[in-house]
């Protein structure tokens, strides 16, 4: 490999390259990519998508040591009252659920993906195409009851940094529910690249929450390919990290596909979250509905980027995107950008962004009523965020979330 | 009961409030008239505390105790009720519980235990039928979608409920059609007795034919310029409020 791939690289883009350059087993494809990404190194604030969320910054120092001793004791999950089936990421290595797979469900440990086209230009969907080794692989065949979700812990507890993928599969006419965590005080890189088909019929419903240690800088890229009649379903909650991107990028390639993705961040002292997201309508009949909630105090920077493209096929598209901001603190930040860009002439597309401090008006009547300060503004944000859990169609994973903003809010 | 004594509040800099005095005792009920910008809902911020309005001088005893340096919860706890005059929206956050919520924070803050859910339940139906509310309305986001009449009603469901020692009525009768004027008569009227207090702010005689007042004060220019009986709502009614203007 050339020597000079990277243009002035950073002491962590250097060690990455000789981590790199010590693999055994790197393909040609994962060398190409390596190459791509050197090219571009991390995404810095220079560049448009990612001015509020500087990796390049954020990751000069660090060390990528990608094979650390794995070590984690694992608590039992907030979402262990649902039974899923419970697959552990630790420190970046598979750990499959024990026993027999439920009939319907196939699931293995497989050889990453090699290409994702509409990810050619993203430079940390490059490097994790580059680095990851092995893939979690699951297929949801029509069989398989909803009712058991599948989790996915990704777990990291050390400074070292890990790229994972999981390649994900939901058969024509089935149901998935799916649940992944974000935990551990980790404090290194952590690339997770989730490349998906709901096929016609179907319905994905994904829950994200990530509730990581102060340290860990997260990348995530969920990319779906949507069919005809399917439905993705996506509810997130993160409360932040030192640099924590949450990105999904959903393709409603078939006519009256449907895409719901809500978000909510929690975010206290300098923690940063960023949701970005991108869905493309490329066939007629399709609805995307999103609201996006961001509550900030103290230092916390909420970013929400969502973008709508509406391609010349996809008439009748119904498109609605709805962003709040909620600053809690002076110096607390959001940073919002939505846009829609429309090639289509009979749809129906709108988005709406606000941002401001907690209603005053509000606040004295509950006071008026008995409620104290702190009780008063915690049933403010728990309204303001409220939209985002109303509109989980499971009671169980909504009062996870319900109780996770409470915890919350206990520090407010 | 309440006892007002030379009362002085700025706003933003401003002095609205110019030295008001005033004394309801318990068991009775005083009417508040005054022409626009007089300072009435002024007067009802100070006394429930809210920020921004600010007591420079002067006394508000409640029971004989000054209140002013009270937050405005410890005033709700201490029995003190406002109706407002624009009651809020509040989404996200369901009518029952957060009355319910209200409630057992000042039955806490008094020492009382909490009501349980099923003497709620049964008291609060029972009071929504008394000033004419749907209980469907109760399991709604706190007064989102509702009409102006709707807001004044729920105002009257929480008074009923939380049954105040001292109430203040912010223009309750202000966009209210004759049916629920009767109403808020009826509700004040059921709580009225030996031991608790109204203060009826309002620009109008006509929710005066409903709840009789036992007194009536003018309020102009951030003072009280003329006290009488029942009787100088309808002899405002007829001369305005010019001459106390002038009077101010």
């Amino acid at each position: 490999m050339n020597e000079a791939l990277f243009n002035k690289p950073t002491p962590f883009e250097v060690d990455l390259q000789a981590a790199f350059a010590a693999r055994a087993k790197a393909t040609g494809v994962q060398t190409a990519a390596f190459e791509r990404f050197a090219k571009q190194g991390f995404p810095n604030r220079r560049i448009e998508g990612w001015k509020w969320s500087d990796f390049h910054g954020a990751l000069r120092g660090l060390s990528p040591a990608n094979d650390a001793e794995a070590h984690a004791d694992i608590v039992t999950s907030d979402f262990a009252a649902l039974n899923p089936l419970e697959f552990r990421i630790i420190n970046g290595r598979i750990e499959l659920p024990q026993g027999e797979a439920p009939e319907g469900l196939r699931y293995g440990v497989v050889e990453p993906v090699a290409a994702i086209p509409e990810l050619e230009r993203h430079a940390i969907a490059t490097l994790n195409i580059a680095m990851t080794r092995k893939a979690l692989g699951i297929e949801v065949g029509e069989s398989v009851p909803p009712d058991r979700p599948i989790l996915i812990r990704h777990i990291n507890t050390n400074a070292a940094s890990a790229f994972t993928q999981t390649l994900m599969r939901v058969s024509v006419n089935a149901r998935a529910r799916l649940i992944e965590t974000y935990e551990g005080e980790g404090s290194g890189l952590y690339s997770h690249l989730f490349h998906m088909v709901v096929r016609d019929g179907a319905q994905f419903h994904r829950t994200v929450v990530h509730e990581t240690g102060t340290d860990q800088i997260v990348n995530t890229v969920c990319a779906a390919k949507v069919d005809a009649d399917a439905a993705f379903k996506q509810a997130s909650l993160s409360t932040g990290s030192r640099l924590a991107r949450h990105e999904t990028l959903v393709h409603l390639w078939a006519s009256a596909g449907s895409a719901e993705i809500n978000s909510m961040a929690l975010l206290c002292d300098d923690r940063h979250s960023d949701f970005t997201t991108q869905v493309v309508h490329k066939a007629p009949h399709c609805r995307t509905h999103q609201i996006h909630k961001g509550v900030a105090r103290d230092h916390g920077r909420n970013v929400f980027q969502g973008k709508f493209e509406v391609e010349r096929e996809a008439q009748k598209t119904d498109a609605k995107m709805t962003a709040n901001a909620l600053l809690l603190s002076d110096m607390a930040e959001a940073n919002h950008k939505p846009e829609l860009e429309i090639y289509a002439d009979d749809v129906e597309c709108a988005h709406g962004s606000t941002c401001g401090a907690l209603d005053e008006d509000a606040l004295f009547y509950l006071r008026q009523r008995g409620l104290d300060e702190a009780v008063a503004r915690a049933l403010l944000v728990e309204a303001f965020v409220g939209e985002v859990i109303d509109g989980m169609d499971d009671d169980r994973l909504g009062d996870v979330f319900r109780r996770k903003v409470a915890d919350w809010l206990v520090y407010e | 009961m309440l006892k007002i004594e030379n009362l002085h509040t700025t706003v933003g800099g401003n002095e609205i409030l110019k030295g008001l005095s005033l004394d309801v005792p318990a068991g009775e009920v005083h009417a508040i008239m005054g022409p626009n910008g007089s300072g009435k809902s002024t007067l009802s911020y100070t006394i429930a505390g809210r920020d921004g309005y600010e007591a420079t001088d002067g006394a508000v005893m409640l029971e004989g105790a000054n209140i002013l340096g009270l937050a405005p919860d410890a005033r709700a706890a201490k029995g003190l009720f406002l109706s407002f005059q624009h009651p809020m929206e509040i989404p996200g956050v369901q009518t029952m519980t957060f009355i319910r919520t209200a409630l057992n924070a000042q039955r806490r803050a008094r020492g009382e235990a909490d009501m349980s859910a099923a003497d709620f339940i049964r008291l609060i139906r029972e009071k929504a039928k008394l000033v004419g509310l749907d209980d469907a309305k109760l399991k709604r986001p706190f007064n989102v979608g509702f009409s102006g009449g709707e807001k004044k009603r729920m105002e009257m469901l929480q008074m009923a409920i939380f049954e105040p020692r001292f109430a203040i009525m912010d223009e309750t009768d202000s966009g209210l059609d004759i049916d629920a004027l009767k109403m808020v008569g009826e509700v004040v009227n059921a709580l009225r007795g030996p031991g608790r207090g109204f203060l009826v702010i309002t620009h109008y005689q006509r929710l005066l034919h409903y709840i009789k007042p036992d007194r009536v004060h003018v309020l102009a220019d951030g003072r009280i310029v003329k006290s009488g009986a029942a009787g100088l709502a309808a002899e405002l009614e007829k001369s305005g409020y010019e001459q106390f203007i002038e009077a101010a």
